[in-house]
């Protein structure tokens, strides 16, 4: 065979088309708002969507890709990823959608803004398939540091600035923690880097080696919890959230989140499958914390950011049932969840951004009586709310029922029962929000929506968020009740993956339902 | 046909929501009026399709919706469902009907008839659902249009009441699914229908703590004694036509919960938790019942009689019976007429005199400044909820009380005492209100319009037609109750 197609077969460079392009229209971004500097903002934005659109169908186009392995074991072009990878772009892409109108609001530039919000996006997306040690750094940072500048790109605002500070400290501790883990790992398993490849150095049994693995696996955790936020790891959510851009917010909480899913998903059941016993029993602790936290503590915000910062905690908790069942039907209903979760909370978010817009306020008492002065403001947050507490029929509901199910067959009572009793707490702080906009009578209106502006769609920037607000709200009203092709799609990505291969094998044997009926 | 009970009130909401700018409360209540009496007279035509020698389901509808929940979309009706989905088209119709009496019409009018559409649509998937994900998703979408009913057209403490309302019925719904996700497994996880579920192979104990579960669940919305404080709250606190609603028919979804879900599905261990649930029914009866003679706002009085009423249907479901059984049902159907139309009448008084503390009113019987005709229905109201003959409170109460007779004797003679409680209350009531002189400072009240009683009137027939004619309700069920009792010997 010759030798440079040996190579080209080995790099197999067809798996990353979709980053490709990202980092295409990323380099045309910069270079278009270079030349034609201002005038580009309004085409700009449809530019990058366009972008990420495209490569939305390039992945697309991946989907069973016979040959996943890239760059010599690096990255995994297989359909797990491919999933991961979609939701984290067309987060991405709707972000920018709702993003236009704030960024030219705040009058900084939003070429920019895009530009670190592709960076970020094409970090995670490399994060969702990268699989060698040093590959998941590089996208890991790379998704923090453009998070970093984000969060602080009002600079004006000393909220904003807080909150950077606040994340990148947060941040690059928990990026030494991992990395730190990382270097055990490496040394662990005698200078192995890849990690599909490492569980055969690694050792097992008692002993001071094991001991290490042990370490390696906690510090590894403190890393990823960080990027999902799951408590006692959650610090930052809050102050951040509530200090950032708000279209950024709905990045982090979206992209940011899947993308550390993705990794907690590669990463746990290979590298760390000799301590799978051990892994189950942190992220349990980690999901009941983060339940109890999240939804607890979320009663009590008064700011509408905030709120949704605990909220997003909480939801991460429901999400993490899926992983410690470790079943099909456990990452399964975990890609559904998140994908649903893709629409309603960025339903939630465009209309956090657009009554922001109008008012300048995020407090849920600002709220009170807005549905006489704008009903499709209310119906969006009243239905990405609701599905967000679990009402049917909305995708929420169908989403958390997933995951409970999965959680209860591979017999999680304990955590499905958590997870019930906090899912009716949230329903509380969600359904206040809603009261506050439906129940309130005009005399107790809100100094705020009393002065509302007349609703206008056609100021720049606003049409886009009337888009995406619409297109997020019929996702979150059908996607529940026709959800079968998203979970055959969710189903065929956990069954195909070779990744998790092994891991449901084990835990297939551990427990199945037929069994449990034998048990029983 | 069957169908067309959910998805016709949905398109009454849809052409409702899609009607641009209607402030006025008129239009908006006469679209909810059309779909809600279609809705109502289709399910009586189904009564004519209907087989009344068989004793399972019916028009049965099998949809595969979502395999991988096993959520299928399977619907049917029998002998239990029947009644209580002509029920609730009747009852929903005429609090639709009562929802404008009021000359300030309702305020949200739109969002007003749209949720009580939904209401409709809700309740009727919950009777039909055959698979216990569907019925449980019928029973959870309840929770937020009442939660608004209660919270956005309510009285003075209706924000209290609707939360506390909320908290409580999502924690039954938490008990119901975790029940029914353990039921789950005895189809190996590939369906939730509800005839594939059998608990045949199940131990004892599993069965018993899965039993325990789904009645605590449906206990909260029944409510059973220690579960019921958000009763009086959500009663007093809604608006007329809700609390018609409420205690005619969404009261009901309890008590059938309790016989499809913990009598059908558990009849071997049903034995086993009946004596306490009895017990319970019983305390709540009486209970309910002397708590209602302490009250001094008529609203919270019919609440509190609702309270021990329905629970005489527990008591029948607790024995198990055939004839118990085809009590409870009469019972149910009976409760919810009586409770409707107490409701009503309250409504009436309540707007015609603007009290409704009984310290405060005084023979409203007076045929020229009084409520003479609603005084009159107020006494056939009574007499019906206290069990005298001719009406068919009588039929309910009789046939429930026979037929737990022969297995729960003290109880059911208890529950006898509570019916005698039921006229202490209700002749303070009447003695209170209607009877006596009225004051001479109060004068003239409002007339009652002829077509504010249309509902009452209707209501009233159908209590007396029924009274004298139960065979038409109990042929319609007895083969359903033979069916449910003989399983649970």
């Amino acid at each position: 065979m010759d030798f440079s197609s040996q190579i080209a077969s080995q790099l197999n460079a067809g798996g990353v088309i979709p980053e490709a392009i990202v980092i295409v229209t990323l380099l045309l971004v910069l270079t278009l708002d270079l030349i034609f500097g201002r005038k580009s903002v309004a085409w700009l934005p449809y530019f990058a969507i366009a972008g990420l659109l495209a490569s939305v169908t390039a992945l697309f186009y991946g989907w069973d890709n016979p040959d996943p392995t890239s760059f010599l074991g690096s990255f995994t072009s297989d359909n797990l990823s491919i999933v991961f990878r979609a939701i984290v772009a067309l987060s991405t892409a709707i972000t920018i959608l709702l993003s236009i109108a704030y960024i030219e609001n705040t009058g900084t530039s939003l070429a920019e803004f895009i530009g670190i919000l592709l960076t970020a996006t094409l970090g995670g997306m490399f994060l969702c398939g990268a699989s060698e040690l040093v590959m998941i750094f590089v996208s890991l940072e790379m998704l923090s540091i453009s998070s970093y500048l984000l969060t602080g790109y009002m600079k004006r605002d000393p909220r904003s600035n807080e909150a950077a500070l606040k994340y990148l400290l947060i941040g690059a501790a928990s990026s030494a923690i991992f990395l730190y883990g990382s270097s055990l790992l490496y040394g662990l398993s005698g200078g192995m880097t890849n990690i599909n490849t490492i569980t055969a150095t690694l050792p097992t049994g008692q002993g001071l080696e094991s001991l290490g693995l042990a370490i390696a696996l906690v510090f590894m955790v403190a890393g990823i919890a960080f990027k999902i936020s799951a408590v006692p790891f959650h610090q930052w959510t809050p102050d951040v959230y509530e200090g950032s851009p708000t279209p950024v917010v709905a990045f982090l909480s979206v992209g940011s989140k899947a993308a550390g899913f993705a990794i907690a998903i590669r990463l746990l059941v290979t590298a760390f499958a000799p301590v799978t016993q051990e892994w189950h029993f942190i992220f349990t602790a980690l999901a009941i914390l983060s339940m109890v936290l999240g939804n607890v503590v979320a009663l009590a915000q008064t700011s509408m950011k905030r709120m949704l910062a605990y909220s997003s905690i909480g939801q991460a908790g429901f999400v993490m049932i899926g992983l410690v069942a470790g079943t099909q039907a456990g990452y399964s209903s975990m890609i559904f969840y998140l994908f649903l979760y893709l629409f309603m909370n960025l339903g939630a978010f465009a209309c956090v951004i657009l009554f922001a817009l109008r008012t300048g306020t995020d407090k849920i008492s600002d709220y009170a009586g807005l549905y006489q002065k704008d009903p499709l403001l209310t119906l969006g947050l009243s239905l990405c709310l609701l599905s967000l507490g679990g009402i049917p029929p909305l995708a929420g509901f169908f989403g958390k029922i997933y995951i409970f199910w999965a959680g209860w067959q591979a017999g999680l009572y304990g955590l499905v029962l958590v997870a019930l009793v906090t899912s009716v707490i949230s329903i509380y702080y969600y359904i206040r929000v809603v009261k506050m906009m439906v129940v309130k009578e005009p005399h107790e209106m809100s100094e705020v929506v009393k002065k509302y502006p007349s609703i206008r769609w056609n100021m720049p920037g606003m049409r886009p968020i009337q888009v995406g607000l619409v297109f997020l709200l019929i996702a979150t009203s059908l996607l529940g009740i026709l959800s079968n092709p998203v979970v055959t799609i969710a189903n065929k990505s956990v069954t195909s993956s070779l990744v998790l291969k092994p891991s449901l094998e084990a835990g297939a044997n551990n427990i199945s339902a037929s069994e449990v009926r034998t048990i029983l | 046909m069957l169908n067309s009970t959910l998805v016709l009130p949905i398109i009454g909401a849809i052409i409702i929501g899609i009607i641009p700018g209607q402030k006025e409360s008129s239009v908006s209540k006469n679209i909810a009026l059309i779909f809600s009496s279609l809705t109502f007279i289709i399910s009586t035509l189904i009564v004519i399709n209907f087989d009344y020698t068989n004793g399972s389901f019916q028009n049965q509808t099998y949809i595969e919706w979502l395999p991988f929940l096993g959520l299928n979309y399977t619907v049917g009706v029998d002998g239990l469902s029947l009644p209580l989905i002509i029920l609730n088209g009747l009852i929903i119709t005429l609090a639709i009907y009562n929802g404008e009496t009021k000359e300030n019409a309702v305020n949200k009018p739109k969002l007003y008839y749209i949720l009580i559409l939904l209401l409709t649509t809700c309740v009727n998937g919950a009777l039909i659902a055959q698979n216990l994900l569907l019925f449980f998703l019928f029973y959870e979408i309840k929770l937020v249009p009442i939660y608004l009913l209660i919270s956005i057209w309510g009285r003075d403490k209706r924000n209290y009441a609707a939360t506390k309302y909320l908290l409580y019925t999502a924690f039954s719904g938490i008990f119901v699914l975790t029940a029914f996700l353990g039921l789950n497994f005895l189809t190996d996880g590939s369906s939730f229908d509800f005839d594939k579920i059998t608990t045949e192979v199940l131990p004892q104990a599993k069965q018993i703590l899965l039993l325990l579960t789904i009645v605590i669940g449906f206990a909260i919305k029944i409510p059973i004694f220690p579960l019921h404080t958000w009763l009086p709250d959500a009663y007093t606190e809604a608006s007329t036509p809700l609390s018609m609603m409420l205690g005619g028919i969404i009261s009901k979804l309890g008590t059938y919960g309790l016989i499809r879900f913990g009598l059908q599905l558990f009849p071997d261990v049903w034995a086993d938790i009946s004596p306490y649930l009895a017990l319970l029914a019983v305390i709540s009866a009486i209970y309910g019942s002397l708590v209602a003679i302490s009250q001094t706002d008529i609203k919270k009085m019919i609440a509190y009689a609702s309270l021990a009423h329905i629970n005489f249907v527990v008591l029948a479901v607790a024995a198990g019976t055939s004839l118990s059984i085809l009590g409870a049902i009469c019972q149910m159907f009976a409760h919810g007429l009586i409770v409707a139309l107490l409701f009503h009448l309250v409504g009436i008084i309540e707007e015609k005199t603007g009290t409704r503390e009984l310290s405060k009113l005084h023979g409203l019987m007076n045929p020229y400044r009084g409520l003479p005709f609603v005084g009159g229905l107020m006494i056939l109201a009574v007499m019906a909820s206290a069990g005298i003959p001719g009406m068919i409170g009588f039929i309910g109460e009789f046939l429930s009380f026979q037929g737990s007779f022969s297995i729960f004797p003290v109880h059911t003679l208890i529950c006898l005492i509570a019916t005698g409680l039921t006229a202490v209350y209700f002749v303070i009531l009447l003695n209170r209100v209607f009877f006596g002189r009225m004051e001479n400072k109060t004068g003239y009240l409002p007339k009652v319009q002829h077509f504010e009683h249309i509902p009452a009137v209707i209501l009233a027939v159908i209590i007396i037609f029924f009274g004298l004619q139960p065979s038409l309700l109990t042929n319609l069920s007895l083969n359903t109750s033979n069916a449910i009792a003989l399983l649970s010997n």
